[in-house]
């Protein structure tokens, strides 16, 4: 609809911009950027809106305000991964799914808050501080809200995004940009979706290029999308899908661009429920809503079944194995040397390089590479990176036996409560919080499949909820077209914040899912 | 991503060193800190490398006779394809090391002999033999000098009958002359440390070439443990040949062993058998023909101006040009007499026009690269064969009778 409007000169790319920029100054509390590109954010409107001037647009993107996870690499703007490695680093070059919104002429508004190198699931140990959740601040949370004594300042009571893409999430829920980059290894993009009420796309493994993130675990990472609906996340995908000849693991088909329909129908359908997914811990809420999900798709004629993935229950561990291997590799290049940060200790190289790298990374970040070394070590290896990666395929092949059977989506919950407020999340460490709130979400990445979070309703608290969907290897189409008939059913509510409505905007007024498409 | 450049020639060295091609390989991190490793990690191919199992065969002069040459062989246990690291100097003076990065990354190939070789000679001619082979193939310029080609050296003694010595690894050879010195010596060493009562250390050494020896190279590491894993950026290389290749698949896409095997150039066995048998030459002559950059085609553009055997022609080849050549460190790219000139003045010679000392003579003149032909400086130094009879008749007279007056 902001595109619309935009073609047809209800709003001026930099009038949008302006806005956008206004309000995350008004919004900084929430600490969802890490950078604002103010300056080249009003160039790339000003050039948008000559464009639309000529009548020559570049897409549906042009003039769109978005925000990038700080992960990926942005040319000339400040790349930090929310590390103190990182701190100051300007990279030379685009990172390629940034390249491809900008050349659809979508304005970069900046760099968004993360976990430490993406690792996390709360977006709470960066070097920049937490990102709070916007919901936090919403009128539904706080009126359902008992503060447990008159004197706790709402400001402690305060409710995390979820991780790690946390910023990107928080800044597509409280409107100050229209989509947003987060990266997901093992729930990174879905998880803060949930927590934040905004879709949250995981793409299939080899469909948007990795150029350019920063990684993480190589053999599962994926840029992820944040948008405020379905539709406006099938047009992102739409402009990043495709080969990249500078990412061997993209795959070299053809992507067609494709346009959900009006009214999906998920009649003919099969959807498959797993039942290890009903995790210990999984609040009642949420089943319950997992219930209702499930008898929304019975009522509307699609075939409804248990099924079964045996070796869910694994993959947590096979994950920690996996990752901090891949992780202690990719770190390995942080050593002070040809950028980022370089300790003052130069009594030799190895003592540079150890003060750089204990300066640089955070506890978890180091805990990750020391575990990932240990896993990879001539003794361990065949005991651990080996056997994880049979087990990673059994997980694999669980999902495709499913599918072979006549499932074509699964559903699922995305994470095992609502978000909980920050100094509850803080009392347990990193790694058992992330083996907790990864459970539902990481498996996908295990076998590559694409995810999606759909925001579902409101808790009892009055903060959102999300349930996931898994499709077929490529599937995105189809994928994305139960996601959007899924949406339109449950209706789920706008948040609503002061700070928005102050920066009310005709646009933003009009839309009931806050769409840009 | 991986440059398809490097796999091709990877194939190619792989196919005429009589290797078995893999067509599936894989691509492997090896992990390590070091200052000219940037990333912490190189790729390489360490579980299923590109090409294996092949051989190489050799000549050697025995005793130091040309005309006596034995053929060797050494056998290849692989080749792989990995990255280069960075190149470190090491600045004594000021207690610094610079790092140059510009080389970091670049695509290199392993081969890897196996220990087939006994001495210096045998190492020298092994690796001869493969850098020809590299430059006819294209795959390398591999000039040692320049780094193109790098060689290290892994020597250990045994006596006869017994399992293999432990083994020194020799490194920063710079020539193939200082390959021979370095692992004559080294051997020698070993001999002298075993049968001192000493033993060898599994240790990485380098070579000094102002000393002429071997000394124990800073120590990189303890054991070191790699922590291979693998490379999750390089999907299996698959590579095709003409049985294996799908029908629809996009020729651009793929590398195609069958392909490539039947654009191989001559390798330099197969060239210098055609010389022989087409000019009549000796094997040690195609030899010396082939070790000399671009002394073949002068040879031949020689013989195809000229109607001197190329029996004969290639004596002046060898002994009179190469040595001129040699004298001056010229190349023969570089020499002032050209093909054209040096068939002129043998065809003088071969019509009797001139004799052979005077072909030496004139020779020595057109060195000077003053551009006159040789039949301008036969006539200038009046250099000419006296034909007629009688001409002569008189000059003998002459001298004699000068003889009789002393």
């Amino acid at each position: 609809q902001v595109s619309a409007a935009l073609k047809e000169g209800h709003v001026s790319p930099r009038e949008l911009c302006r806005r956008c920029l206004a309000l995350i100054k008004s919004t900084r509390f929430l600490n969802a950027y890490i950078t604002v590109a103010e300056e080249t954010a009003l160039r790339q409107a000003e050039e948008s809106e000559e464009r639309y001037k000529r009548g020559q647009p570049l897409g549906v993107l042009d003039g769109i305000p978005v925000a990038v996870k700080d992960n990926f690499n942005t040319a000339g703007i400040e790349t930090t991964c929310a590390s103190n490695m990182l701190k100051g680093y300007i990279s030379p070059y685009n990172a390629t799914v940034v390249q491809k919104l900008l050349d659809q002429g979508a304005v970069l508004l900046g760099k968004t808050n993360l976990d430490e190198f993406a690792m996390g699931s709360g977006s709470t140990d960066g070097v920049f501080g937490p990102v709070r959740n916007p919901w936090s601040y919403s009128r539904q949370y706080k009126e359902k809200s008992v503060p447990k004594s008159h004197s706790e300042d709402k400001e402690s009571n305060w409710v995390i995004t979820g991780g790690s893409s946390g910023g990107s999430a928080a800044a597509v829920s409280s409107f100050t940009c229209f989509a947003a980059l987060g990266s997901d290894t093992g729930g990174s993009t879905r998880n803060p979706a949930a927590h934040c009420g905004v879709v949250g796309l995981k793409p299939t493994y080899g469909l948007i290029s990795r150029h350019g993130l920063i990684p993480l675990v190589n053999s599962m990472d994926v840029p992820g999308i944040l948008t405020r609906c379905v539709d406006d996340a099938a047009v992102v995908l739409g402009s990043l899908a495709g080969h990249d000849p500078k990412d061997s693991t993209t795959v070299q088909d053809n992507f067609k661009p494709f346009e959900l329909p009006d009214l999906p129908d998920v009649s003919k359908l099969c959807i498959g429920i797993p039942k290890e997914y009903q995790a210990p811990g999984l609040s009642s809420e949420i089943l319950a809503l997992w219930s209702k999900a499930a008898d929304l798709f019975k009522n509307a004629g699609a075939k409804v079944t248990e099924v079964s993935l045996p070796h869910t229950r694994y993959s947590i561990v096979c994950y920690h194995v996996l990752c901090t291997a891949e992780v202690a590799s990719n770190m390995a290049r942080f050593d002070g040397l040809e950028y980022g940060h370089r300790s003052e200790m130069n009594r030799s190289t190895e003592s540079m390089y150890a003060a750089t790298r204990r300066e640089g990374f955070n506890d978890v970040v180091r805990g990750r590479i020391l575990a990932g070394n240990y896993f990879l070590l001539k003794q361990n290896y065949e005991n651990y990176f080996i056997k994880a990666q049979k087990v990673r395929r059994l997980i694999a092949s669980d999902f495709v036996k499913v599918f072979g059977s006549g499932v074509d989506v699964l559903l699922t919950p995305t994470t095992l409560s609502h978000a909980v407020p920050y100094l509850e999340f803080i009392k347990e460490d990193n790694r058992t919080r992330s083996a907790q709130d990864d459970i539902l979400t990481q498996a996908a990445n295990m076998a590559g499949l694409p995810a999606i979070n759909v925001p579902t309703a409101l808790s009892e608290r009055g903060l959102p909820i999300g349930l996931q969907f898994i499709g077929r290897s490529f599937q995105e189409k189809q994928l994305l077209t139960v996601a959007k008939w899924f949406e339109k059913q449950v209706k789920f509510p706008m948040i609503q914040l002061e700070e928005v409505k102050r920066h009310n905007h005709d646009v933003f007024q009009h839309q009931k899912s806050a769409s840009f498409s | 991503v991986l440059n398809r450049r490097c796999v091709e020639a990877a194939v190619m060295t792989g196919l005429a060193l009589n290797c078995s091609i893999n067509k599936k390989s894989l691509f492997d991190r090896k992990h390590y800190f070091y200052a000219d490793l940037p990333a912490g990690y190189q790729i390489t191919q360490q579980r299923v490398p590109i090409a294996v199992n092949g051989s190489l065969s050799y000549s050697l002069c025995k005793d130091n006779k040309m005309s006596q040459m034995v053929t060797k062989t050494v056998r290849i246990k692989q080749i792989q394809l990995e990255q280069d690291s960075g190149k470190s100097l090491h600045d004594d003076t000021r207690n610094q090391t610079l790092v140059d990065l510009n080389r970091a990354g670049v695509g290199l190939m392993e081969v890897v002999m196996e220990p087939d070789m006994c001495c210096g000679e045998e190492a020298a001619a092994a690796v001869r033999e493969l850098q020809l082979i590299l430059q006819t193939l294209g795959s390398s310029q591999a000039v040692m000098a320049e780094g193109q080609l790098r060689v290290d050296a892994n020597v250990s003694v045994h006596h006869p009958g017994e399992p293999y010595g432990v083994r020194t690894e020799v490194k920063n050879i710079n020539s193939i002359r200082f390959l021979a010195k370095a692992v004559d010596y080294e051997i020698q060493r070993q001999i002298e440390e075993l049968e001192n009562g000493g033993t060898i250390l599994n240790e990485t050494r380098a070579f000094d070439s102002k000393l002429g020896c071997t000394v124990p190279m800073r120590d990189k590491e303890g054991k070191q443990d790699y922590r291979f894993m693998p490379e999750p950026n390089l999907p299996p290389l698959i590579l095709y040949d003409a049985k294996s290749l799908p029908a629809n698949m996009n020729h651009q896409q793929v590398v195609n062993i069958d392909w490539i095997n039947e654009r191989l150039p001559d390798l330099p066995s197969v060239k210098r058998a055609k010389l022989v048998e087409r000019y009549g030459i000796l094997p040690e002559h195609s030899f010396a023909l082939l070790n000399e950059d671009g002394l073949t085609e002068f040879f031949e553009n020689v013989v195809k101006q000229t109607r001197m055997k190329p029996k004969k022609v290639i004596g002046w080849i060898l002994n009179v040009l190469l040595s001129y050549l040699k004298q001056h460190s010229l190349t023969v790219k570089e020499s002032p007499v050209s093909s054209v000139l040096m068939a002129d003045l043998l065809n003088l010679l071969e019509k009797k026009e001139i004799s052979s000392t005077a072909a030496k003579q004139v020779l020595a003149e057109l060195w000077k690269g003053e551009g006159k032909t040789p039949l301008e400086i036969v006539k200038e130094k009046k250099l000419e064969l006296i034909q007629d009879q009688e001409e002569l008749e008189q000059i003998c007279q002459a001298v004699i009778d000068g003889q009789e007056n002393e």
